[in-house]
């Protein structure tokens, strides 16, 4: 693996694959410009990535099972690759959710108290 | 769960690649164009549209690398598409692949059938239950000189003492094997078989196939109860699982079959195919095996297996408590014998004899490999230095150095592993064929093949082999200097030094080892000359022999076994075309021989001399006329020396020169045993000449022949009671016409006197003879077989560094001619650069035989390891063939047509 990806992967460790989930789960099938879009918009464009880096996280989470992605067609007609979160990525935004969550609050109590 | 479905997924998508590929190009493509669409609606250009998407989508090959990384592991599809790349590379070149393949094939096959042969014989366990714990115990006897008498072994009462005496084994038992007359079961025959002790089954701990083994009671009870070992069941009882309980007759006695051992089950471990116990039988010491003449035979042999946590030296000093208690209560005539325990792990018992030859074979098949190495690594290195530029293209390209490197090895690998399985299927038909040819000096023979070890071995030995031969190409490959490469243009002039100094050093190593090989199985050849030189002492031509056993069952009293033997010399004797007709105990170039201590009259043994040992041979009739011996002084034996008369006996040259030198030994005296025992003197009436007793290479001993009638007589208190001699022997015949035509009508007469005697062992003397030889024989053919392998190899690797040279310097050689250089000249120079590395290779070569000598010293037989005459020999021929391979390229270079060559840049 090159560093470059490490780097990237290092900033957003389980954050992106996260969000990807949480975005799929609230919002339905989504293909993968929609799921970018969507990214900038939370995060109010102070996370300024490229829309590329976003594929290594959807074929990771494809081969864990999580999402399933099918080719389909936009409302103008336009094909594109739909991802959809499955009963497993359902499970598991669960359990990652309240993972990260007690982790936030670990390192929120942690930072608090150093201060 | 999540990560093992990944990383199959991960291992899947190797071999979807191009389907996903376009997937994603797909998606990509989609992407963009989402893009582009959501900029236009903000109003840009589509030119500003389409840079703006491209931006913000980021690198598009990034994002498809990131995506690659991600999905598959990219480092083995990199290999994998090595693989690919290999094989149609391969593919373009078939000569050059089938070559190196073959090559490769030879050297793995070989090794792999050598070191299937190393690990059935000396590294695998031995096939009992818990092998490690098996000891061997056993007595040396102080100042007995006899080959027979090293091997740790011991007498019936020593087994009895032992037994009782010692402490430190959970089973200790005695062992003794013996040829059987057997009958009941298919044919009469002569079958190997073992006595022992029930309690060595517990100590070897094998569950029997069929029924149960024996135990150390019924052993004591005299049980006659046997075990058949799994090829007798099959060979005489068809498998039939219903044989528990049937008899078979055991010298005319009936012994009830109780078990059957498994198919590998095999004990003792003799050397050979030829000398397998059959069956086994408790031993059941007799009385009469503790009296006498039998109590001081050193004729058994002891296994046992260790307490658990006792060691091998708490086991011998209890061991060797026990033998001096046994020497305190030794009979009067054996009072000024020594003896000494020894307790000698099992397994190093068994392979001590084999080592030096497995070695020796695994040097010499390691030596090839070596060279098929080298010849490998230097075919590999020219082919890269064919490919010099399009390395250098793809490297200006900004392949990377590591790509290169792995494809190097990737290709080596391929064709290794491709000569590695040729190579394996070979060993495997080598083996099938080979392992009857194996000598007879080897134990342990039906339990070499090629099993998992073997595989594993040979599969090694290709990676290994492939790995480091990958490794001169592939840094020749990286030290490509771009620049130079490039900048030569057509040209294809001399090359860089550094490559050409690695082949030479490849060749010169291959000279090298070659030479070492060529002159290991010179000495080797010279030895067997050497041996084939060496009197036997008498003449094999025309001699037949064969030997017989009387049932004791059936010959219960001397004048029985008398009448018996005068009617068969007699008989013998009358049958047309025979000379001469005699009766010995031990046959010569048979390798068995009997060893028993004398006292000479008058003789004072040098300090610290031992015993004074001899082979006795006992006699019967025209022996000597028989064997064609030569008698040097006084008269051989005749009808007139019988048990009445005056107690003779006829020794031989070495005899007379070591206890009477520069005397004449007719008519003096010695008699049987220690200066102590009182036996009888006999007298010496003749002294005849050296007869080899085992094979020609083994020491002439001193030999004392007398006539069978009065063994009884001067054994005196060795003798037990009711003791019968003669019961056994071989029947020598010499002939007038091929002694195989007599071998029909031997047989025929013996039927005569006794239908059911089986006569073992039939053969002329000239195959006795080939028998002995056999062990050298096959060293000498197979170092021979890898000597030429080995000379071979390296004369096509220095063909091909020369040849490679030449084509090289073509160009030069068509300026030098240009210029005036003499055709001849070309020639010369092109030799001389071959017989350089030839040089260089056979003075390493020459240090490395010296080097390899110890190894080979056990080999030798009167012939030093630094022979001058075969060094000389080895070294000039390797010089020789060396230049003679250089000679073709060198014509081709000096014919070559200056303005063709020159035309061509």
């Amino acid at each position: 693996m090159s560093n470059k990806e490490k780097e990237s992967i290092q900033l957003l460790q389980g954050t992106l694959d996260l969000i990807v989930l949480r975005t799929l789960a609230t919002m339905g099938p989504q293909h993968a410009y929609q799921i970018a879009t969507r990214l900038q918009q939370i995060s109010d464009k102070l996370l300024n990535l490229n829309q590329g880096t976003l594929y290594p996280a959807l074929v990771r989470l494809e081969q864990y099972g999580w999402i399933k992605g099918t080719w389909g067609r936009t409302e103008s007609n336009r094909e594109a690759k739909y991802y959809e979160i499955t009963k497993a990525g359902q499970k598991a935004l669960g359990v990652e959710t309240k993972t990260w969550k007690r982790m936030a609050a670990l390192v929120e109590r942690l930072l608090l108290e150093e201060s | 769960m999540k990560h093992l479905r990944r990383v199959l997924l991960k291992f899947c998508m190797l071999f979807v690649n191009s389907k996903v590929e376009a997937e994603l190009a797909r998606e990509i493509a989609a992407h963009v164009a989402f893009l582009e669409e959501e900029y236009l609606r903000q109003g840009l250009t589509p030119e500003e549209a389409r840079r703006a998407s491209r931006l913000a989508y980021g690198g598009v090959e990034q994002a498809k690398q990131l995506h690659r990384d991600e999905r598959a592991f990219q480092g083995l599809g990199q290999i994998l598409q090595d693989t690919r790349y290999t094989f149609r590379q391969l593919r373009r070149s078939p000569g050059f692949t089938g070559t190196v393949i073959l090559m490769l094939a030879l050297g793995i096959g070989a090794t792999t059938a050598i070191f299937s042969i190393v690990e059935g014989v000396l590294l695998r366990p031995l096939p009992f239950r818990d092998p490690d714990g098996l000891v061997s115990l056993g007595d040396v006897l102080e100042g007995s000189h006899c080959a027979s008498c090293a091997d740790s072994s011991v007498t019936p009462p020593d087994i009895r003492n032992y037994m009782r005496g010692t402490q430190s084994f959970s089973h200790l038992g005695g062992y003794r094997g013996r040829l059987f007359e057997l009958s009941g079961a298919g044919d009469p025959a002569a079958v190997n078989g073992t006595r022992m002790s029930g309690e060595v089954f517990a100590a070897l701990g094998v569950p029997p196939l069929l029924g149960r083994t024996f135990t150390q009671q019924e052993d004591e009870e005299n049980q006659q109860v046997v075990v058949l070992s799994y090829g007798m069941w099959r060979s005489r009882f068809h498998g039939d699982r219903n044989v528990l309980g049937s008899k078979i007759l055991l010298y005319r006695k009936p012994y009830t079959v109780i078990g059957v051992m498994p198919r590998d089950f095999e004990f003792p471990l003799n050397p050979g195919h030829v000398n397998q116990s059959e069956f086994w039988l408790p031993l059941s010491l007799q009385p009469e095996e503790f009296a006498a003449g039998a109590a001081a035979s050193w004729n058994s042999r002891m296994v046992g297996r260790l307490k658990p946590g006792i060691s091998l030296e708490q086991a011998q000093s209890d061991a060797e408590r026990v033998a001096q208690e046994t020497m305190r209560d030794y009979p009067a005539f054996m009072r000024s014998l020594s003896i000494h325990a020894v307790v000698t792990p099992l397994h190093e018992d068994i392979v001590e004899q084999a080592r030096p030859l497995v070695r020796t074979l695994f040097f010499a098949v390691i030596v090839v490999l070596l060279i098929v190495c080298a010849n490998l690594a230097g075919l590999l290195l020219v082919r890269a230095i064919r490919r010099r530029r399009e390395i250098a293209v793809r490297l200006a390209l900004g392949a990377r150095a590591g790509t290169l490197l792995r494809e190097a090895i990737v290709e080596s690998m391929l064709l290794s592993i491709a000569g590695g399985a040729i190579g394996f299927a070979m060993a495997a038909v080598a083996l099938r064929v080979g392992v009857s040819l194996l000598p007879q000096t080897l134990p342990r023979i039906r339990e070499i093949g090629l099993d998992l070890p073997v595989m594993l071995f040979a599969l090694g030995l290709a990676l290994l082999t492939g790995f480091l031969c990958g490794l001169a190409p592939a840094f020749a490959a990286i030290r490509t200097n771009v620049n130079e490469a490039l900048k030569e243009g057509g040209r294809t002039g001399t090359l860089g030094s550094g490559h050409a100094r690695l082949r030479s050093a490849l060749v010169v190593a291959e000279i090298a080892v070659a030479l070492t090989l060529l002159t290991a199985s010179g000495l080797l050849l010279r030895s067997f000359e050497k041996m084939r030189q060496v009197k036997l002492g008498f003449r094999p031509e025309n001699a037949l022999a064969a030997l017989y056993v009387l049932p004791h069952q059936q010959y219960r009293t001397q004048s029985a076994i008398d009448e018996f033997t005068k009617t068969l010399r007699n008989s013998v004797g009358q049958l047309p075309g025979v000379e001469a007709v005699g009766i010995t105990s031990f046959l010569p170039a048979s390798g068995n021989s009997w060893n028993i201590a004398f006292t000479i009259e008058g003789y004072v043994a040098p300090k610290g001399a031992g015993m004074n040992m001899a082979a006795m041979s006992l006699v019967e009739g025209d022996l000597f006329e028989a064997l064609d011996v030569r008698v040097l002084r006084g008269r051989v034996f005749s009808e007139s020396d019988n048990a009445g008369s005056q107690l003779v006996a006829v020794v031989n040259r070495k005899m007379a020169e070591r206890y009477w030198p520069g005397q004449d030994p007719v008519g003096k005296r010695l008699r049987r045993g220690m200066p102590e025992t009182s036996t009888p003197w006999m007298t010496i009436v003749g002294e005849v000449d050296d007869v080899k007793l085992g094979s020609r290479d083994a020491d002439t001993t001193p030999q004392v022949y007398q006539p069978v009638t009065q063994t009884v007589a001067s054994e005196a208190v060795f003798a037990s009671v009711g003791e019968l001699s003669g019961a056994d022997g071989w029947i020598v015949l010499r002939s007038r016409m091929a002694p195989s035509q007599m071998e029909d009508t031997l047989r025929a007469t013996l039927r005569n006197i006794d239908p059911q005697l089986p006569l073992y062992q039939m053969q002329t003397m000239e195959q006795a003879i080939s028998k002995s030889e056999a062990p050298r024989r096959f060293n000498t053919a197979l170092i021979a077989l890898f000597a030429s392998a080995a000379v071979v190899l390296s004369v096509l690797g220095i063909y091909s560094v020369i040849a490679f040279s030449v084509a090289l310097r073509e160009q030069e050689m068509a300026v030098r001619m240009a210029l005036g250089f003499q055709r001849s000249g070309v020639i010369l120079l092109i030799l001389s650069s071959g017989a350089k590395l030839a040089a260089v290779g056979c003075g390493l070569g020459l240090l490395g035989a010296m080097a390899a000598s110890h190894l080979l010293r056990s080999f030798l037989f009167e012939v030093s390891p630094f022979d001058p005459a075969v060094l000389a020999l080895s070294a000039s021929a390797m010089l020789l063939l060396a230049v003679a391979a250089s000679t073709l390229p060198a014509r081709r270079a000096s014919s070559a047509d200056p303005m063709m060559a020159l035309r061509a840049e």
